[in-house]
């Protein structure tokens, strides 16, 4: 089946230019990092110096919920970062160095190419993801306090939903333009145009996928999903999707060679 | 039956016309030359008829296939700068190529093995492509564009790029191909195209100057002349040359004497005849048969 020769050429390809160690080490690298950090923040003082004696350090004392969303919030802001230049030159620079003029000649169902670099894509930024916040959860556990399997399960899934609706916008402007810079450009400055208007318009944009962290954060907190999360999640969905379908639809519009 | 009909082809960049309205046909098992110097138009035509480009206007219709049918199983292309997956192996991407292609894993395999083989790169299959040298990668090039048994071969400039050796091996490749396909190459070496192909297309900004088989372009454009050294005196030579009646005129050209004539074989015969006759000192005769060169200079000159 085709659409399996040009996913297994994409694990393959990310295997062998080692993404497929190298994006999970740094998600985990991202999740860890400011448990870790404020955990030990009073020793990193106190063996820095440089305060006064007598002086009274008050730091706050973090709920496994606060904890998980140091993670995210890392996750959102660098972690997404690192997954748009890892992914910005999937199609685009195989059309920029020509490699395409020759792949796109054969018989290929445009769907087939487009989303086989989409699902490999998203198996590496999932695994990457899970592995990532496993290890959050691992040291979540032992150095502030009990954070159920489950709601690890939950938070993995619905955030994993965010980082696919990421992979879909890139995927879109990698059909669009063939400068991987670029992509990395537009992809960036469309996660931030959403954010600032989740913002501003917050009260209407209620269920923007922006929002899918302060819902999880909630869902900690209270235990249970809330419906709000649910319709959160179906709109990213959908959005993904409509994305996907509006790249192919550029795609085969777009004239391989220049 | 033609295999392949181009209607009115025109292909516009930003305003610039690159193919003005180019037609032609081309039939079963036949092996056609693009020539034209660089910016004439022949990737641009390639790259359309590939599917790569759309054309602005115009038509390009392949035989025996219905409006739905997706063209590209029929036709091969190689591009004129083939590059390449680096990090598979020689073999990993025929055997990629041809199952995108829509062959079975099996089939690819077996048809890469074949050729590997015949293109004459099989002790390289197992190295990354990122290793190959230029010539081994236009013959992987040649390899993935006839993996599928293509209808159409399109070649895009295939030997300029490659040394001597590579060119000749290139050549009888094509030569070889030409039993199992139809193929169209373009090229701006004429001897090439001399070479292996049964009939020229001769581009010049963007349109069709010229086409026909080889041997009625050297007929029509036939312009021999005679070239004549003599030992001395070479203008009173050229007064007892242009007495003849079947020479139309003659030039000097340093010490050799070019002459003109309407129908060569007469003119050849008359002169000899006189040579011998009269006991000219002659020390050179030579017959210069027009050269795709001035053949190609004179069509786009006039």
């Amino acid at each position: 089946m085709q659409w399996m020769t040009l996913f297994n050429k994409e694990m393959v390809e990310n295997w062998r230019n080692k993404k497929w160690i190298w994006v999970p080490l740094v998600i985990i690298l991202l999740a860890i990092l400011d448990p870790i950090s404020n955990y030990y923040l009073p020793q990193i003082i106190e063996a820095v110096g440089g305060l006064p004696d007598g002086a009274i350090i008050n730091l706050p004392e973090f709920a496994p919920a606060e904890v998980v969303m140091m993670s995210l919030s890392q996750l959102s802001s660098l972690g997404v970062l690192v997954i748009v230049l890892m992914a910005m030159g999937t199609i685009a620079s195989e059309r920029k160095s020509g490699v395409s003029e020759l792949i796109l000649v054969k018989p290929v169902s445009y769907r087939n190419y487009i989303t086989a670099k989409w699902a490999a894509l998203l198996a590496l930024v999932w695994a990457a993801l899970f592995v990532g916040l496993l290890a959050s959860w691992y040291y979540t556990n032992i150095l502030y306090g009990d954070l159920s399997f489950k709601s690890f399960l939950l938070i993995f899934i619905f955030y994993g939903l965010w980082l696919t609706f990421v992979i879909s916008i890139i995927i879109f402007f990698n059909t669009l333009v063939k400068t991987p810079g670029l992509v990395a450009f537009l992809s960036i400055l469309t996660i931030m145009a959403m954010s600032i208007m989740t913002q501003i318009f917050g009260h209407i944009l209620e269920w923007s996928p922006n929002n899918l962290s302060s819902y999880i954060y909630e869902m900690v907190i209270a235990g249970e999903v809330s419906s709000d999360l649910v319709a959160t999640s179906v709109i990213t969905i959908v959005l993904s999707l409509i994305l996907v379908f509006a790249s192919i639809f550029t795609f085969k519009a777009k004239e391989l060679a220049s | 039956m033609s295999l392949l009909t181009v209607n009115n082809l025109t292909k516009t960049y930003d305003g610039k016309t690159a193919v003005n309205n180019v037609s032609f046909e081309f039939e079963h098992g036949k092996c056609i030359a693009l020539i034209g110097p660089n910016g004439a138009g022949k990737t641009t035509i390639l790259r359309t008829l590939a599917g790569l480009l759309k054309p602005s206007e115009g038509t390009i219709h392949i035989s025996d296939t219905s409006l739905n049918d997706d063209v590209r199983k029929y036709i091969g292309y190689l591009p004129q700068y083939p590059v390449f997956h680096s990090w598979m192996t020689g073999m990993e991407f025929l055997v990629y190529s041809g199952q995108l292609a829509l062959l079975s894993k099996k089939q690819a395999k077996d048809r890469a093995q074949v050729l590997l083989e015949k293109v004459g790169i099989a002790d390289a299959r197992n190295m990354r492509i990122g290793k190959y040298s230029g010539g081994m990668k236009q013959r992987l090039g040649i390899a993935q564009a006839i993996i599928h048994k293509p209808k159409l071969l399109m070649l895009d400039e295939p030997v300029s790029s490659l040394d001597p050796i590579g060119r000749r091996e290139v050549l009888t490749l094509m030569e070889e191909l030409k039993d199992e396909m139809s193929i169209l190459f373009s090229t701006h070496i004429l001897s090439d195209a001399d070479e292996v192909s049964d009939a020229l297309l001769l581009l010049h900004q963007g349109n069709i100057v010229e086409s026909g088989s080889m041997t009625a372009l050297r007929q029509k454009y036939q312009t021999s002349t005679i070239a004549l050294e003599f030992e001395s005196d070479l203008p009173s030579y050229q007064a007892k040359v242009n007495a003849l009646p079947s020479i139309s005129g003659s030039y000097l050209e340093r010490n050799v004497l070019q002459v003109n004539a309407t129908d060569i074989a007469i003119a050849r015969q008359e002169l000899l005849a006189t040579a011998a006759k009269e006991n000219w000192e002659l020390v050179n005769f030579t017959l210069n048969r027009a050269s795709l060169e001035d053949m190609f200079m004179k069509v786009v000159n006039s």
